[in-house]
């Protein structure tokens, strides 16, 4: 229970790296050209599988490229877990 | 006894489930006046709530409920075509699970707070405070932490004011405190608990708005929340040796004495039972069930509050079973046309009818938004020109909260508006639902405390102004004008100052892959 207080005392960076083959839960934020994307922070994953309906949904995803300079990767589509808030 | 067939019956409810899941399939409400107009029933409720709680001050839940509905009836007006889908939508929205969640979290809080205060928490505190035997010049910075306490306790900021301008302040006053930095200090003893407490009315919004656990939201927040407590406790204890207060003749410990109970203090476990519970994972009925149980029976068994104050029944003499029964603890004869029930259980719960009714209509327009494109419309806007970057995404997500809790002074109704905007902007960014409740409910709680029009402010203010009617030595030049204590609600500034730096440099920023809510299993 302390380890819930004790969280996110840190500085977190607005452009997040990820690992190829690490699964993340993340929304499915946009479309950029014929591609859906996930948008975390000002970091971007182009997710393969998804379509444009898929956006504003939650979906697992899994790390396939990320490119540190760029901020922009690739992932594929595992599957969609969840909706929007709202 | 059924009127018409079965059949009949069965039909008409299939007919209304068919039309609901219509509105629920289909996107498109037309409006004469494009997609903006769907945004009339929200907009003609802000305009209400600013001209009403704002300009004519008038702090009434039920008359924004008023507001709201004209605002749907109107909306309905301009409405190309059918109706019906408009009509039905209304049903969509209020039968979203984020209102059903907020309501039943709400009935508990309210049973829960009131539960301990009938108990005399605050008589605890007082006795507390008199122990201590502080002077003027570290009074203010001891009432914001008492009424730190209280607030995260029974969950109500107002409460909190009401409770502590009737006792602490006119103690502090006779004591040689500054007046203005005292109410000040109260102001930000009910910012804290509004903010921090699970029992709280935003602290429930904010988490069930943005899919997130109230005992997580709780933990997550305290970072927040403590950073800016110990730099305001620093500020008053400055302050209270800078400000002078006014001399006047008189026993300030008399005032306390009166209201001093140290068994109140017991209730510091039964809100800690609520707050470890909630925090260790427990969903968030069962945690406060838990704290009503352990204040029930510390009521009951320490004497602190007979059960009458919990529940009593009062049937007429006449009732058939009333004279049978009158041996019950809560059970009261009265005469006939007085039969009424009362108590804390029933007074919490009762006390969030008004909001409960307001949410779901409020919920119930921003579906009608939803459904005709305007809340696409200005979210695209504001992901396209304004917030382009996570850091300015956050800003705007602090800044705007705290715009709309500036103009909306009943702060729970301001939050519930401009929920649907934090939850869509942060997760177009990825921002985890923990955050986006802590930015939602740091802004909406400082901003219902801070300028003279906010409710929190005037219902002090109005407890105040009682004060020379009360106390011989009150005089009305001891009366704080609400405009002078704005400045003084440090705790209040603190807190949104810390959510812009941490929006800037982002501290405690996390996104949704850092940490997964427990969610709508543990709400």
């Amino acid at each position: 229970m302390i380890e819930k207080y004790t969280r996110g005392w840190s500085f977190r960076s607005a452009t997040p790296s990820f690992e190829p083959g690490q699964e993340i839960s993340a929304f499915l934020t946009g479309v950029r050209g014929d591609d859906v994307v996930a948008r975390v922070g000002d970091s971007t994953l182009v997710v393969d599988g998804a379509t444009p309906d898929d956006v504003d949904r939650k979906a697992r995803i899994k790390v396939t490229e990320f490119d540190d300079n760029d901020h922009d990767g690739r992932a594929e589509l595992l599957e969609l877990v969840g909706e929007s808030a709202f | 006894m059924a009127v018409g067939p079965p059949d009949d019956d069965d039909t008409d409810i299939e007919r209304e489930i068919e039309e609901e899941e219509t509105a629920r399939g289909k996107n498109d409400i037309e409006f004469y006046g494009g997609r903006a107009m769907s945004a009339f029933p929200i907009a003609f409720f802000i305009a209400w709530a600013i001209v009403q709680s704002g300009l004519l001050r008038i702090g009434d839940t039920t008359g924004l409920v008023a507001g709201m509905l004209i605002g749907l009836i109107l909306g309905l007006l301009f409405v190309k075509g059918s109706w019906k889908t408009y009509a039905n939508t209304i049903f969509e929205g209020m039968t979203q699970r984020v209102a059903a969640t907020a309501i039943v979290a709400w009935l508990w809080a309210g049973m829960f707070a009131d539960t301990i205060q009938a108990g005399g928490f605050v008589s605890g505190l007082v006795w507390a405070a008199d122990t201590a035997q502080v002077g003027a010049t570290l009074f203010p910075a001891i009432t914001f932490i008492l009424a730190g306490l209280l607030a995260t306790g029974i969950g109500t900021g107002y409460g909190t004011t009401v409770a502590f301008t009737g006792l602490f302040f006119p103690a502090g006053v006779l004591l040689g405190a500054n007046p203005v930095l005292l109410f000040g200090a109260i102001l930000s003893g009910a910012v804290f608990g509004d903010n921090l407490a699970p029992v709280s009315d935003t602290t429930i919004v904010s988490a069930v708005t943005q899919d997130s656990d109230i005992g997580g939201v709780v933990a997550s927040r305290f970072k927040y929340a403590i950073v800016a407590a110990v730099v305001a406790f620093a500020a008053y204890v400055v302050a209270g040796n800078v400000m002078e207060g006014i001399e006047i003749t008189g026993d300030a410990a008399q005032i306390l004495v009166e209201e001093s109970e140290p068994a109140g203090l017991l209730h510091l476990v039964s809100m800690s039972v609520v707050i470890a519970t909630a925090v260790a994972g427990r969903h968030i009925v069962e945690a406060i069930s838990w704290g009503i149980i352990t204040a029930v029976i510390f009521n009951v068994v320490f004497g602190l509050a007979p059960v009458s104050d919990m529940l009593l029944f009062q049937a007429p003499e006449d009732a058939p079973i009333a004279e049978q029964v009158e041996f019950l603890p809560f059970v009261e004869i009265v005469e006939s046309g007085e039969e009424i029930v009362s108590g804390s259980i029933y007074s919490g719960a009762q006390g969030f009818f008004p909001l409960i009714v307001l949410t779901l209509l409020i919920v119930a327009g921003a579906q009608i938004m939803i459904r005709g494109g305007g809340f696409e419309a200005l979210q695209n806007w504001l992901l396209d020109n304004v917030a382009t970057s996570v850091r300015r995404a956050e800003t705007t997500m602090v800044g705007g909260t705290a715009l709309v809790n500036g103009m909306i002074t009943i702060n729970t109704a301001a939050e519930i508006a401009i929920a649907p905007y934090i939850a869509r902007i942060g997760e177009r960014f990825n921002i985890n639902g923990y955050r986006r409740a802590n930015i939602l409910d740091a802004n909406t709680s400082a901003l219902g405390y801070i300028f003279p029009w906010s409710g929190g402010v005037l219902v002090g203010y109005a407890q105040i102004t009682q004060l020379p009617g009360e106390f011989e030595w009150f005089t009305q030049d001891m009366v704080v004008n609400p405009a002078d204590v704005f400045p003084f609600v440090f705790h209040g500034w603190l807190l949104v100052a810390v959510f812009l730096i941490a929006a800037i440099t982002g501290f405690g920023r996390e996104y949704v892959h850092d940490r997964e809510s427990e969610e709508v299993a543990r709400l």
